[in-house]
């Protein structure tokens, strides 16, 4: 997928509200993102048109249902990118939300400064960790959680802080540049220690091609 | 002496006042009034039946050497009430012992011997309690009548008879002996009296330092807190008002905390309630049924509560007419006030606001009183207090120390702690004595005579009888515990049962003399099991003993007069000295209270000292406090040196504002404490108009208060300088803890590009703060780590 392709998106949401403002986040976008269906169902993802949709964005919360996570994982079963966002700002849900093959986490309160940025990374199976899902991995205390270095830790908890990749930058004395290539090992560390899913046999193939990380970092 | 732990605290806080503590001295003084009253008395009675005792042509002579002896006795109970020389009384007391030890060479007979045995003995006993505070001359004493003794004997007959001076010598031994059991046992009670009253002190010394603190918090919240609030929110208004309120509310921060003692009558203090200035001003009418007299600690709590009530009737009821009503009731004291205004729900009111709270909820139960705020949206505001008379009573003696409802108790229970001690001490005494006594001269009696007994082996089979008792009792007295009453009846029925047996067994006419090794024994038996009891108990055991051996003197022989006298001294100087002990043990239970009053009453001054003390040193520290921060707005603002028209002054008061919302946040009880206290200074700046974005990451854990401070202060100043946005986090991770304020247009004197830290501000601060500004925004971040040796820091 070229990188100015156009991106087509399927909006899991009950609050009209939000699903307007997403729409407008997306119509400002610089690559054309197309929603092609929305609504406060999973089912939209299941027919057409939002069966073909290249992004899933799904609310983790719909109507009085509790968390969505067995849809998610159905979804993630059937190959599709799936981006959640929650009005939950905590790290076990986001943790969780990655366990089960979503591409990413992201928190409501950050939709305006990374929804399109997330969107277009998970059409082009490209890594991205928002700030919220970054402080829930930099503080993620499970057994099973893969190791990372203190210098990946601490990229992960400074960027949660600042959200400010240019702040973070000057902190630690680093360019933006490596700051982004940290929040993308972890990322591909988490997906390798992951649920068999299409997000980890992209991103752990792309990130070894890429130079990015070693096979025997993995 | 086995001292630990508390204990020890204890033995030291006894020894850091004046000398011994309340129960010794009471044993002591006790000691020497019933050592020379028992001494008196037995002279009186020996001497009247050893002048009886001796022939007419010896009678002037008798009277003249027993006279001055009695005389001298006199002096020394006059010594008593008036204190004379010690060298005086000390001669007094020898000359006493020579006097009687020459009237035994001067006079003939039987009875001058046994008499003058018997104020000897009874001498070297009462001079051990009669000089216990100078245990030299009380030993002295005894040696000088032992020396008498002997000189006596050897003067008198050949030879020197060894068992009379074993006879004085023994319990005089027991007597020093019981002394310092009881003394013993004193001490413990006074260490034990101590050691709680310390912990006592130190719980109502941190209570009233807490009610304090409340109501240093609430004059806070209510003078400068409110002033810099409105400052920082800055609308183009009228200032006018501000110079005088400024300099208010520096005064009532100045006041040394605290309530004046007294009563003050609320009736006036509520007529002069300020209704506020200029469009805040609240039109009140007031119902008051004067005069109100209460503790002024109340009336001042009240006060301060409707002065705040009235302003929040300006600031939130959208109303500019109040009512208050005062009266008096049944209960006590009712203070109402109402307005008509727009209400609100109470439970929706945040519980880090204090004015509810802390200046009118809080303010009046730190007092003791109680007050109550009812509302509902649309429905108008009623604030109600109220102070019972009840709580005055309780509160009468210094209304800042908050007291349980019993307050008696803590007196009562340090009087039963000293009496048992001194009842146990006595019967611990008495056991030692009557074994003492059984194991030297009893049983070398026993052994001497064994062929006059008939049967020889009942009197054998009576003294392991003793025994046994000797054994159940200290088996149970030895742990600390009180004899039960089962084993306690048992073994005083064996007792009476041995009396029995040797008078029985014995041939009457030997009765008390050299061979009745139990006659003696049996009294000391007795007290030890009765002497936690009433001492009537006792006098019936001793008059069943006495009058048994009696009836068989009385049954078997027709005593002549002088041998009845003998007997009478016999039994007087032994019965009688062990009744005399156990109207003692009745005087220490009697005379218990008044050392626990006198330790109670010492107690208070040391508490009220404590108090104040603290109170002081407190306010001292708190307004150090304020010196560096909020000290210098109000002057400034008191004095027009600084302008709320001034955006930076404006924000100088936002920071103080958000400052103190921490600190009232300080004391809440909540699992998170610190998220707790950084909420409140986001509350202040989200008033001001600031979107604060606040996120959690990790674990909480524990962080000690002093921490917290250092942790949120950077942050609440950064907050508080921000005039847009700013996102606000907090980290947990196993080792650290870090709080972190990105504010987009901080007001802030970083330069772009700059980065600094982290940073301490002194060397050994627990806490590192780190500063970033980057084009208009300023980072902040402030990070604790856990352990004491900081780890190495990744940045």
């Amino acid at each position: 997928m070229s990188n100015d392709a156009p991106v087509t998106v399927v909006i899991i949401d009950d609050h009209p509200a939000i699903l307007s403002g997403m729409e407008a986040w997306y119509a400002a976008s610089r690559r054309p993102v197309t929603v092609v269906a929305s609504g406060g169902s999973v089912k939209e993802a299941w027919v057409e048109p939002g069966s073909s949709a290249d992004v899933v964005l799904l609310d983790l919360q719909l109507g009085e249902e509790g968390l969505a996570f067995s849809s998610l994982r159905r979804l993630v079963d059937a190959g599709r990118q799936v981006v959640v966002y929650s009005m939950r700002d905590d790290e076990k849900t986001a943790v969780k939300c990655l366990d089960l093959g979503a591409a990413t986490f992201l928190a409501k309160s950050e939709g305006r400064e990374h929804l399109v940025e997330a969107t277009l990374a998970a059409a082009d199976e490209r890594p991205y960790v928002p700030p919220a899902l970054a402080g829930a991995l930099g503080t993620n205390a499970r057994p099973d959680r893969p190791a990372l270095s203190a210098r990946e830790e601490n990229v992960l908890i400074e960027w949660f802080k600042s959200e400010s990749k240019e702040l973070v930058a000057l902190r630690l004395g680093i360019s933006v540049k490596t700051v982004n290539s940290y929040l993308d090992r972890v990322r591909i560390k988490y997906a390798n220690v992951g649920r068999e899913a299409r997000t980890k046999a992209s991103l752990v193939a792309r990130a070894v091609q890429d130079g990015l990380v070693e096979v025997e970092d993995l | 002496m086995r001292r630990g732990g508390r204990e020890g605290t204890g033995a030291r806080a006894a020894e850091s006042s004046d000398g011994p503590g309340f129960s010794e001295r009471l044993v002591t003084r006790t000691l020497e009034r019933y050592g020379v009253w028992l001494r008196s008395g037995v002279v009186f009675l020996c001497s009247a039946l050893g002048v009886l005792s001796v022939d007419t042509a010896q009678l002037p002579l008798a009277v003249s050497l027993l006279l001055p002896v009695l005389l001298f006795c006199g002096v020394r109970l006059y010594s008593l009430r008036n204190p004379l020389p010690f060298a005086l009384l000390w001669t007094l007391d020898a000359a006493a012992l020579v006097l009687t030890g020459l009237s035994q060479l001067a006079l003939d007979g039987v009875g001058v011997e046994v008499m003058v045995a018997a104020i000897i003995s009874i001498s070297a006993i009462t001079f051990q309690h009669e000089w216990a505070a100078r245990p030299t001359t009380g030993i002295a004493l005894a040696g000088l009548g032992l020396a008498v003794t002997a000189l006596a004997d050897i003067l008198s007959s050949p030879g020197l008879e060894v068992s009379a001076l074993v006879r004085i010598l023994i319990p005089a031994g027991l007597s020093r002996a019981a002394f310092l059991i009881v003394r013993a046992r004193a001490r413990s009670a006074d260490r034990a009296a101590a050691a709680r009253a310390a912990s006592r002190r130190e719980a109502e010394a941190a209570a009233a330092r807490r009610a304090t603190e409340r109501e240093y918090l609430a004059t806070l919240h209510d003078t400068a807190n409110a002033t810099l609030l409105t400052v920082s929110h800055g609308d183009g208004r009228d200032w006018s008002w501000l110079p005088q309120r400024a300099r208010r509310d520096l005064e009532a921060l100045s006041a040394v905390p605290g309530f004046e003692t007294g009563s003050i009558d609320l009736a006036a203090l509520l007529s002069c309630v300020p209704e506020g200035e200029g469009p805040n001003r609240v039109r009140l009418t007031t119902h008051i049924e004067g005069p109100l007299v209460l503790p002024s600690g109340a009336g001042l709590a009240i006060f301060n509560g409707v002065r705040e009530a009235v302003s929040n009737v300006a600031r939130h009821a959208g109303v500019r007419e109040a009512e208050l009503r005062a009266w008096m009731d049944e209960g006590g004291t009712v203070v109402e006030l109402s307005d008509a205004g727009r209400g609100f729900d109470p439970a929706s009111v945040s519980p880090r606001r204090r004015g509810v709270s802390g200046s009118i909820i809080g303010r009046m139960e730190a007092v003791g009183g109680s007050a109550s705020v009812t509302s509902q949206p649309g429905g108008g505001t009623r604030v109600h207090w109220r102070w019972h008379d009840r709580a005055r009573a309780a509160w009468a003696g210094d209304e800042s120390v908050e007291r349980p409802q019993n307050a008696p108790a803590p007196q009562s229970a340090a009087v039963n702690l000293i009496r048992k001690q001194l009842l146990f001490g006595a019967q611990l005494a008495a056991l030692l004595i009557s074994l003492v006594s059984q194991f030297s001269l009893s049983l070398h009696q026993l052994t001497a005579y064994q062929s006059v007994y008939r049967p020889g082996w009942a009197q054998t089979a009576a003294f392991v009888g003793l025994l046994v008792v000797a054994v159940a009792g200290a088996a149970y007295l030895l742990r600390g515990r009180p004899i039960p009453p089962m084993v306690r009846w048992c073994s005083l029925g064996a007792v009476l049962a041995v009396s029995a047996t040797c008078a029985l067994t014995l041939p009457a006419e030997r009765l008390l003399g050299p061979e009745d090794w139990a006659f003696g024994l049996i009294g000391w038996y007795a007290l030890f099991l009765l002497a936690d009891l009433r001492v009537r108990v006792f006098a019936v055991f001793l008059g069943v003993h006495v009058g048994l051996n009696a009836v068989v003197v009385l049954l078997s022989a027709s005593p002549t007069a002088e041998a009845a006298a003998v007997l009478g001294i016999a039994t007087v100087s032994n019965c009688g000295f062990q009744l005399s002990v156990g109207v003692l043990t009745r005087v220490f239970h009697n005379t218990a209270p008044i050392a626990g009053t006198a330790a109670a009453r010492e107690e208070e001054l040391r508490l009220r000292e404590r108090i104040n003390e603290d109170r002081q040193k407190d306010h001292k520290e708190r307004y150090r406090a304020l010196t560096a921060t909020t000290v210098p707005l109000l002057v400034g603002l008191g004095h027009g040196v600084l302008s709320p028209h001034d955006e930076e002054v404006r924000l100088r008061c936002g920071v103080e504002a958000a400052r103190m919302r921490r600190l009232f946040a300080e004391g809440d009880s909540v699992s998170d404490p610190l998220l707790n206290e950084l909420r409140a200074c986001v509350e202040v700046v989200e008033h001001q108009g600031v979107t604060v974005n606040l996120a959690v990451r990790g674990q909480p854990g524990d962080v000690p208060v002093e921490v917290r401070r250092e942790l949120v202060d950077p942050v609440a100043v950064a907050l508080g300088r921000t005039r847009s946005t700013a996102r606000l986090t907090v980290v947990w991770t196993s080792r650290e803890v870090c709080v972190s304020v990105v504010s987009a247009d901080c007001a802030d004197g970083l330069s772009a590009g700059d980065t600094a830290g982290p940073r301490r501000s002194t060397p050994d601060a627990a806490v590192s703060v780190a500063r970033t500004a980057l084009g208009g925004s300023v980072w902040v971040e402030a990070s604790w780590t856990k352990s004491t040796v900081s780890g190495s820091d990744p940045t």
